[in-house]
């Protein structure tokens, strides 16, 4: 119940932002910004509008992500709204779970407005329905769901500005994962070996999730994999909530 | 039944024993010993004023009493159940300004997991009590000065406390504002609610209080009721039996 509470609360505060509008603005002027990519590529209009519509998805969506997340802690904390709140019979980890799930309802109508959009367009423009691109829209949010998580965790720890670089820096680490791992396989000098491999168990394996490729017709996508991932990155971000509580916990206001 | 008659002025609201707080700060981590054993009681039914100049530890003790800070040593025992009994209104509250009066008092009243025919009924009384049924739909934002601390008063009744913690709830305030929430301290007291609260306007705390406590450097220096303090003073004059204590 006060989970809820500060969810929709929260929802509410990240939901009337305006800087929100200005990068939905943006994200959705940059998926009609394919359609030039598209009529300059030769027979390739479908893919290109498909790649480059998620691909703006994805930025957009992490600026989102790294920048409101870092923010969404702190401010309650330099605002000194935290008196309001724990002058009341509310947890440290129903604060923090409720700020998560408040911005992962945000974050949902964000990339689902988004993800509609550009599959109208490509319907539009292909004529025929791609399902696939619903599927990447939703993995999408998967892997800003855990960037989120991680920069809670981090701007517990440090300045927002901080935790929205070091957000940013998982995400692109998130989807070098794989080539870590081949590094890690393919590397003979022991030491480096132990780096890659820690490294790909330390950062979340984003890349796992991303079905872009096979989107635009290069690859395919194993479903059973898929949910493994899927379950795994949800782990993740238990695991990074937790942490963060545990941090926030010891905290003095 | 008015709560008023409930009242038992034996039974300790807040005792607070030889409270100590230290905190470490800037680049260095230095100690500094905020509070140094502090000792206070606040007995069913009591205006208390909290007073003292600024850096005596006033707020400090607040927070401890809170949970909002941890005691380095010492103990806090509340006579009521915990924070679903309090209320507390920070000094120079923020809140959150993109919500409507309305809004933010019936987010706070699911803080105490009220149902929602409750919430509704909460919050309306509660509006009205302050004096902002009126704003009740306007954004915090465009709220001045004057309402924003009815409001925080407000958030901090929502739960019909029987305790009530207020940090400097006439600060800043014009004239009528102050005369507002005066009344609004006047009228808890009369339903039978313990209050607490800070404030450098003695005139105030002379004529809401019953008990006082003078603190100074981290210590409580005086404590006791108000009409004593004042019996002690040439004149009745609250400020000078303060200056005194302070001083000596």
């Amino acid at each position: 119940m006060r989970v809820v509470a500060v969810a929709v609360n929260t929802f509410r505060e990240t939901i009337r932002d305006r800087i929100l509008g200005v990068i939905l603005l943006f994200a959705l002027a940059m998926i009609v910004a394919s359609l030039w990519l598209a009529s300059i590529s030769l027979g390739q209009e479908d893919r290109m509008i498909k790649d480059f519509g998620l691909l703006a998805i994805s930025v957009f969506g992490l600026i989102v992500a790294a920048f409101v997340a870092a923010n969404l802690v702190r401010k309650e904390v330099e605002k000194r709204t935290v008196f309001i709140i724990f002058s009341k019979p509310v947890s440290r980890s129903e604060f923090i779970w409720g700020k998560f799930l408040g911005l992962a309802a945000t974050m949902l109508a964000v990339l689902a407005g988004m993800t509609v959009f550009l599959f109208a367009l490509a319907w539009f423009v292909d004529k025929s329905p791609s399902g696939s691109l619903l599927v990447a829209g939703l993995l999408i949010y998967l892997q800003l769901l855990v960037v989120m998580a991680v920069t809670m965790l981090f701007a517990t720890m440090t300045s927002a500005i901080l935790a929205s670089v070091w957000g940013i820096c998982v995400y692109v680490a998130g989807q070098l994962s794989h080539n870590v791992l081949s590094m890690a396989h393919a590397g003979h000098a022991g030491s480096a070996h132990v780096m890659s491999a820690l490294v790909f168990y330390v950062v979340p394996n984003l890349s796992a999730v991303d079905i872009r490729a096979a989107v635009v017709g290069e690859g395919a996508v194993a479903r059973s994999s898929l949910l493994g991932w899927g379950v795994y990155l949800i782990a993740y971000l238990v695991v990074a909530l937790l942490i963060a509580t545990a941090i926030f916990r010891r905290k003095e206001f | 039944m008015n709560i008023a008659d409930h009242r038992d002025s034996t039974f300790s609201v807040l005792e607070v024993r030889d409270l100590h707080k230290t905190v470490a700060v800037g680049f260095r981590r230095r100690k500094v010993e905020i509070l140094k054993g502090v000792d206070l009681e606040v007995r069913d039914g009591d205006v208390f004023g909290l007073l003292g100049p600024n850096g005596a530890g006033k707020t400090t003790t607040l927070k401890v009493v809170l949970g909002l800070m941890r005691p380095t040593s010492g103990s806090v025992t509340l006579g009521v159940d915990g924070l679903a009994e309090l209320g507390y209104l920070p000094e120079n509250p923020y809140f959150y300004d993109y919500l409507t009066g309305s809004e933010f008092l019936r987010f706070c009243a699911r803080l105490f997991s009220l149902g929602a025919r409750e919430r509704d009924a909460r919050v309306s009384a509660i509006l009205a009590d302050v004096g902002l049924e009126g704003a009740a739909g306007v954004q915090l934002r465009k709220y001045s000065k004057g309402m924003l601390q009815r409001i925080g008063i407000a958030q901090a009744l929502i739960n019909e406390p029987r305790f009530v913690l207020l940090d400097e709830p006439m600060t800043g305030l014009d004239p009528i504002g102050r005369v507002e929430v005066k009344e609004i301290i006047q009228r808890l007291h009369e339903r039978g609610t313990t209050v607490l609260f800070n404030s450098h306007i003695l005139a105030d705390v002379a004529a809401l209080c019953t008990r006082i406590a003078i603190m100074r450097a981290g210590r409580v220096v005086w404590q006791g009721a108000v009409d004593e303090a004042l019996a002690a003073t040439p004149g009745a004059d609250l400020e000078g039996f303060f200056m005194d204590v302070v001083r000596s």
